[in-house]
C-alpha cells in the first residue's frame, strides 16, 4: 500500500500511516509512506514501533523520504 | 549543476543518511551561505541605528535555526499528548524551562535583589503578565487554533522560512486575528483585564528568590513525572534506532560526521529545547525574554492604520512594556529582530540541511484549517499578551503565575484542538 502524503504537515501523515496500519492489521501488507515534512521521520516510528511494526527509511529527495512499514510477523 | 569536492560520492542511491551530504556544492547550500552572508551585514546595518539591535538579531538566528535543526514544535508538545500520548517534545520544553528559570533568576536577581522583592517592584522586561481569567481563555483559544492551524507562532514563523505556504496562511491569520483582539480590546481591559494581579512568585508572602525558583523547578519535575506517567499508560516508547554509521577514522571524515551532526541530521528534540533555553537567557541578558508575537502586532497595527481600520486607542498598556512595544520607531525596533530574525535563522537551517521546499498543502480545507485556526490563535495571543514563546516560555522562567496558568490552558484548549482535528478528513 503506498500512501502519499507529500504536502501534508504534522498530525496527518502519522495520523494517516496509524490508520492504515490499523486497517492492514493481520493482512501481512507493507506501507510506504511518501513524506516531504522531516518531522514525520521521527514521530511515524515511534507510532509504529508502538503497534510493533518495523521502519526502515530512505532518502529518496531533497526533502523527501520513502518510509516503509512492514507489519509484525506473526 | 553539482560541484563536488573532497570525496567524490558514487554511492548516491545508498541509504546512507550520515553519509550522504558530505562537502556537496548544491544550490541549496549556496543559497544557505548567501541568506548568511547577507543576514549578518543586514546585522550590521542595522547596529548603526542602535547597537543592541545585531546581537538581537543573531540571537533570534540562533532561536529560528535551533527550531528548524530540533524540529521544535510547541504545537505538537501539547498535542501529542492528547492524540497519542506521546510526551517527546513536552519533556525537552520541560528540560529547557528548568534551564532557562535558573539563567533567568541570575539576570533578575542582578535587576531586583532579593531583599527587595515583595514590595510591588518587578524586574524590568521580565514577563510577568496579568493573571485570571483572561489568561485562562486566552491560552484556551491558542491552544484550539494552534491544533487547527497545525503550528503556533513561532512554529508557524520557521515553517514559512522552510517553504510551507500553508504556514503563511497562518500567520495572516494571526495578523487577521491580533487585528480582530486590539478592536476589542478596550472592552477586554475594561470588563475584565484592569483588575487582574501581576503575580510574581518571589514577591508573595516574602518568597523571596530561593522559594520561587524551588516552586518552578519541583512544578517542572512534577509535570515531567506527570507526563512520563501519561507516555507509559500510552504504551509510547522510543524505537531503538539502528543506524549503521562508519566509525569516522581520518580528520575529514570527523568534520564530516560534525557537519553532519549539526547541520544535516535532525536534532534531538532535547538539545534544542536546552539551546533555547540558552538562547532566551541570552536575550534577557542583552536587553529582553525572547517574544515573538509583539512584532506581529506591530505589522497589524502598521497594516490597519493603512486601510484606515486603527482600533481606537488601548487603555492599560502603558505599563505592559513586554507587549506595547519598546517605544521605539522606525522597521528596526527589539522586537523586529527577535521576530524577523528568526527566518533568515531558519532558512539556513532549512537550506544546509537540503529540506527548504515549497510544499502546498493539497486539500482545500487545509487553507480553511490554517486561517481559522491561525485567527483563533492570533486573538488568544493578543489577549494573552504573548504566544507559546513570550507568554510560556519567557514567562515560567521570569517566575510568573501566568506562565503557568497559560501553560495550562494552552493543554485545555489543544485537547479540544484535537477533538476536533479528528472529525477533519
Amino acid at each position: 500500500m503506498i500512501l502519499d502524503v507529500r504536502g501534508e504537515i504534522c498530525p496527518y501523515p502519522m495520523m494517516r500511516a496509524v490508520e492504515a496500519m490499523k486497517k492492514l492489521k493481520g493482512k501481512n501488507e507493507s506501507i510506504q509512506v511518501i513524506t516531504d515534512h522531516a518531522p514525520c521521520l521521527e514521530t511515524i516510528p515511534m507510532q509504529a514501533s508502538k503497534l510493533k511494526w518495523s521502519v526502515s527509511i530512505e532518502e529518496v529527495g531533497s526533502p523527501e523520504w520513502n518510509i516503509t512499514l512492514n507489519p509484525p510477523i506473526e | 549543476m553539482r560541484f563536488f569536492f573532497g570525496e567524490f560520492l558514487t554511492t548516491m542511491n545508498e541509504i546512507n543518511t550520515s553519509n550522504k551530504h558530505r562537502f556537496l556544492l548544491t544550490p541549496q547550500y549556496l543559497a544557505g551561505i548567501v541568506v548568511l552572508v547577507a543576514s549578518i551585514i543586514f546585522a550590521l546595518i542595522m547596529s548603526r541605528t542602535e547597537a543592541i539591535l545585531a546581537p538581537l538579531w543573531l540571537l533570534a538566528m540562533a532561536a529560528g535555526f535551533t527550531l528548524q535543526r530540533s524540529r521544535f514544535c510547541f504545537a505538537s508538545a501539547f498535542r501529542d499528548l492528547f492524540l497519542f500520548g506521546s510526551a517527546r517534545t513536552m519533556k525537552a520544553i520541560l528540560l529547557g524551562l528548568a534551564i532557562a528559570t535558573i539563567g533567568f533568576a541570575i539576570i533578575m536577581h542582578s535587576k531586583i535583589s532579593g531583599a527587595s522583592a515583595g514590595f510591588g517592584y518587578f524586574p524590568d522586561e521580565a514577563h510577568i503578565l496579568p493573571v485570571g481569567i483572561s489568561t485562562i481563555i486566552a491560552g484556551l483559544l491558542f491552544g484550539f487554533g494552534m491544533v487547527i492551524s497545525g503550528g503556533c507562532v513561532s512554529g508557524s514563523l520557521y515553517r514559512m522560512a522552510e517553504g510551507y505556504l500553508g504556514s503563511w496562511v497562518v500567520i495572516g491569520g494571526v495578523l487577521i486575528g491580533i487585528g480582530l483582539l486590539n478592536h476589542t480590546w478596550n472592552w477586554w481591559w475594561n470588563t475584565i483585564i484592569s483588575n487582574e494581579p501581576r503575580i510574581w512568585l518571589p514577591a508573595i508572602n516574602g518568597f523571596g528568590y530561593s522559594i520561587g525558583i524551588f516552586v518552578t523547578l519541583l512544578a517542572l519535575f512534577g509535570i515531567y513525572l506527570l507526563v512520563v506517567w501519561w507516555e507509559s499508560r500510552a504504551g509510547m516508547f522510543m524505537p531503538v534506532h539502528s543506524t549503521e554509521q562508519e566509525p569516522a577514522e581520518t580528520f575529514s571524515e570527523k568534520i564530516d560526521s560534525l557537519w553532519n551532526t549539526v547541520f544535516v541530521n535532525g536534532w534531538p528534540v532535547a538539545v534544542g529545547g536546552s539551546v533555547l533555553a540558552v538562547i532566551v537567557i541570552l536575550m534577557y541578558m542583552v536587553h529582553m525574554p525572547w517574544g515573538v508575537t509583539g512584532d506581529l502586532a506591530r505589522l497589524t497595527s502598521v497594516i490597519m492604520t493603512s486601510l484606515s481600520i486603527s482600533p481606537p486607542e488601548a487603555l492599560g498598556l502603558g505599563d505592559m512594556g513586554c507587549f506595547s512595544g519598546d517605544g521605539t520607531s522606525g522597521l528596526f525596533s527589539h522586537t523586529f529582530t527577535s521576530t524577523v530574525g528568526l527566518l533568515p535563522g531558519a532558512l539556513i537551517g532549512a537550506l544546509f540541511a537540503k529540506e527548504f521546499k515549497i510544499r502546498r498543502p493539497r486539500k482545500a480545507t487545509r487553507y480553511i484549517q490554517s486561517l481559522g485556526g491561525g485567527i483563533i490563535m492570533g486573538y488568544g495571543a493578543g489577549l494573552g499578551f504573548g504566544c507559546t514563546i513570550g507568554a510560556f516560555f519567557s514567562a515560567i522562567p521570569s517566575l510568573s503565575l501566568s506562565g503557568w496558568i497559560f501553560g495550562l490552558a494552552i493543554a485545555g484548549g489543544s485537547f479540544i484542538g484535537v477533538q476536533a482535528i479528528k472529525r477533519i478528513p
